[in-house]
């Protein structure tokens, strides 16, 4: 399931990457294409080989594809159990690219003004998540709810996933704050704007690129979520890599690559979808 | 309608524990421009910033009019500022940063963009409206920053080194624009630098400042001429300063090796300890005579520099007795330069020294 994340962080790098030319001499030039090539390949391939599994007809892994088919597309699009988990992860992907970037930004934002003390241990604190295997995240929540014995609602799992999601909001966003020029804010407020229309004016504008990344970082992890939400799932409502796992475990056909081919593509759409209403690429500029 | 400030008694006192300013007090009037002037770290900036409510006073009150606005929150000041790096929005273009300030006034669209055109017009960047900062060159944004502080008609305009980041002709002629444009528009000018000519040129009135207190108030010529301390005559223009012991009749002072500079008949003639200043275009060097010195008023020594500044000259004389004192002659074109090793006669006017306080 991992594969899906690589295509579109890649992207995002290359994008910030490629405005940053530096000194290369002519004859290292080609050096450097061949090994952007040979990194993008190695990105590419593992996508490649799924994508020919998905359209490949027979129902395994064959090499060469003997054909080109959309069965397993039907086959997937005609599950009712797949189509729910579908929804069911768009929604709580969607839920915790909200919490995850309400909660990191404002996080960020607090760390990087307030004069609070023990600030790099709250920030350490705030993004152990990603130094922790997601495995023993999702252990430790399990026995938490259900030592509060709260069962497995669906604001758990967004809970667990926003959990594991803040850290990329946090990371990105305290990375613009770094270079924030607060006489900017300062200037705004001497011309007359409170506290409050000062960050939405000034303050969030500047801030954008750092926290859309994070955000485009949490909706993509938490869609691709595996280890926290199979501990966080109820049995009947579960996520697309849960529901794609526990297909695997009785069969194993081109279904499996279909949907593999289907999230790759909403990533993608999210990606574009966010660079198109909330103007990514201007800010990549900066 | 422009304002005027009242900053009583106010000091601020950092966590550490550091006083950055200590017991300032001015009064800043109507239409005026005024100056805070001083090195870095002085206070001068800590002072403008908590007169636009960036920073909160630990002690005493900021009034303006008569209201006090002590605790009265940045954005409800109602004062237009300048900031040393201009603090443009980048994020807007040129009519959008100069609109900021009104469209937080809740104007209209037709009232703001009349506006913004007039603000623009007046700082001479007609044409720019749809540029963004940075296309922009540092006097430009200079322009900019200006129009978006003046176009809300502030009660008080504050700067903070405004031109530091120019060039010398165009700093000069920025002073010169910025010092039209108060006067025009009546304006009561807060000003912060470090640079002593710029004060000097441009300023009603200047606060010398040192160590978070002020030092000495006052025009550009009474602080050029009647320095009041030691630091205001060192801190502004080239000066010599003399340190020495009042003698038994108290009307000279003896400032060793054998020099004995009578004090001016202003003096109060008291005892002990004083410093005094001589600012060296009061001094007239002549050829050496063999004629004896008048005491008190005159000195020989040999010229061991000569630095010709165009308009005038400076000299750097060392006294028979070893004094070093700088000499500044206009340059009136038909005099010939003395040349280092030349003897020189040193005379003044008793009535130039300015006494100090330490």
């Amino acid at each position: 399931m991992q594969t899906t994340a690589s295509p579109s962080l890649t992207a995002v790098q290359q994008a910030a990457s490629a405005r940053t030319p530096g000194p290369i001499r002519p004859y290292g030039r080609y050096l450097y294409l061949a090994l952007n090539i040979a990194i993008l390949i190695f990105l590419l391939a593992p996508i490649a080989i799924v994508v020919v599994f998905a359209l490949n007809p027979t129902p395994f892994i064959q090499f060469p594809p003997v054909g080109v088919s959309l069965r397993w597309f039907e086959k997937f699009f005609a599950s009712r159990d797949f189509m729910h988990a579908l929804g069911f992860s768009l929604e709580v992907a969607v839920l915790t690219t909200l919490s995850a970037t309400v909660l990191g930004a404002s996080a960020a934002l607090a760390l990087a003004r307030g004069n609070l003390p023990g600030t790099r241990l709250i920030v350490a604190t705030m993004l152990s998540p990603l130094m922790l295997p997601a495995i023993l995240t999702g252990l430790a929540l399990f026995q938490t709810y259900v030592l509060l014995d709260v069962g497995r609602p669906t604001w758990g799992l967004v809970a667990g996933h926003t959990l594991v999601t803040l850290p990329y909001v946090v990371r990105t966003t305290l990375a613009v704050l770094h270079n924030f020029d607060t006489r900017l804010e300062e200037a705004a407020q001497n011309l007359g704007a409170s506290p409050v229309r000062t960050f939405f004016e000034v303050t969030l504008p500047l801030i954008k690129p750092g926290v859309l990344a994070g955000a485009i970082f949490a909706f993509i992890v938490s869609f691709d979520q595996f280890p926290v939400s199979l501990f966080l799932v109820s049995p009947g409502n579960e996520t697309l890599p849960v529901t794609l796992f526990n297909y695997l475990k009785f069969d194993l056909d081109g279904t499996i690559g279909a949907a593999s081919v289907v999230s790759i593509v909403l990533a993608f759409v999210v990606v574009i979808g966010l660079d198109r209403t909330v103007g990514l690429r201007s800010y990549v500029k900066l | 309608m422009s304002a005027s400030i009242e900053i009583a008694g106010v000091s601020k006192v950092y966590d550490g524990g550091v006083r950055a300013v200590d017991a300032v007090a001015m009064d800043i009037r109507q239409g005026e421009f005024f100056s805070l002037l001083g090195p870095s770290g002085c206070g001068k900036t800590t002072t403008l910033r908590m007169i636009a409510g960036f920073e909160t006073p630990s002690s005493g009150a900021i009034r303006v009019d008569g209201a006090d606005i002590t605790h009265v929150p940045a954005h409800k000041r109602d004062m237009g500022m300048v900031f040393q790096n201009y603090a443009l929005f980048p994020h807007r273009t040129v009519a959008e940063n100069v609109a900021f300030g009104l469209r937080m006034r809740g104007l209209d669209k037709a009232t703001i963009a009349a506006k913004v055109k007039a603000a623009l017009a007046m700082v001479e960047l007609s044409g720019l409206e749809d540029r963004r900062p940075a296309q922009l060159s540092g006097g430009q944004q200079q322009r900019v920053a200006l129009a978006r502080a003046i176009v809300i008609a502030p009660r008080v305009l504050l700067c903070d080194e405004p031109l530091g980041a120019l060039d010398k002709k165009l700093r000069q002629q920025m002073q010169f624009e910025l010092k039209q444009l108060q006067k025009k528009l009546g304006l009561t000018l807060v000003f912060v630098t470090h640079d002593q000519e710029e004060a000097l040129a441009m300023s009603d009135r200047i606060a010398v400042m040192n160590g978070g207190r002020v030092e000495q108030v006052g025009t550009p010529t009474e602080i050029y001429n009647q320095p009041t301390t030691r630091f205001v005559a060192d801190f502004i223009g080239d000066t010599n300063i003399f340190r020495g012991e009042r003698t038994a009749a108290g009307r000279s002072l003896d400032v060793g090796k054998g020099l004995i500079l009578a004090l001016p008949p202003t003096d109060a003639h008291g005892t002990g300890v004083l410093s005094v200043a001589l600012r060296p275009e009061k001094i007239r060097i002549a050829p050496r005579t063999d004629a004896a010195t008048t005491a008190g008023s005159s000195a020989h020594g040999i010229v061991e520099n000569t630095n010709f500044l165009g308009g005038a000259v400076l000299y750097r004389v060392t006294l028979e007795g070893g004094h070093r004192v700088l000499v500044q002659q206009p340059n009136a074109g038909t005099s010939r330069l003395f040349v280092p090793g030349n003897g020189v006669t040193l005379e003044w006017t008793p009535a130039d020294l300015v006494v100090l306080k330490d």
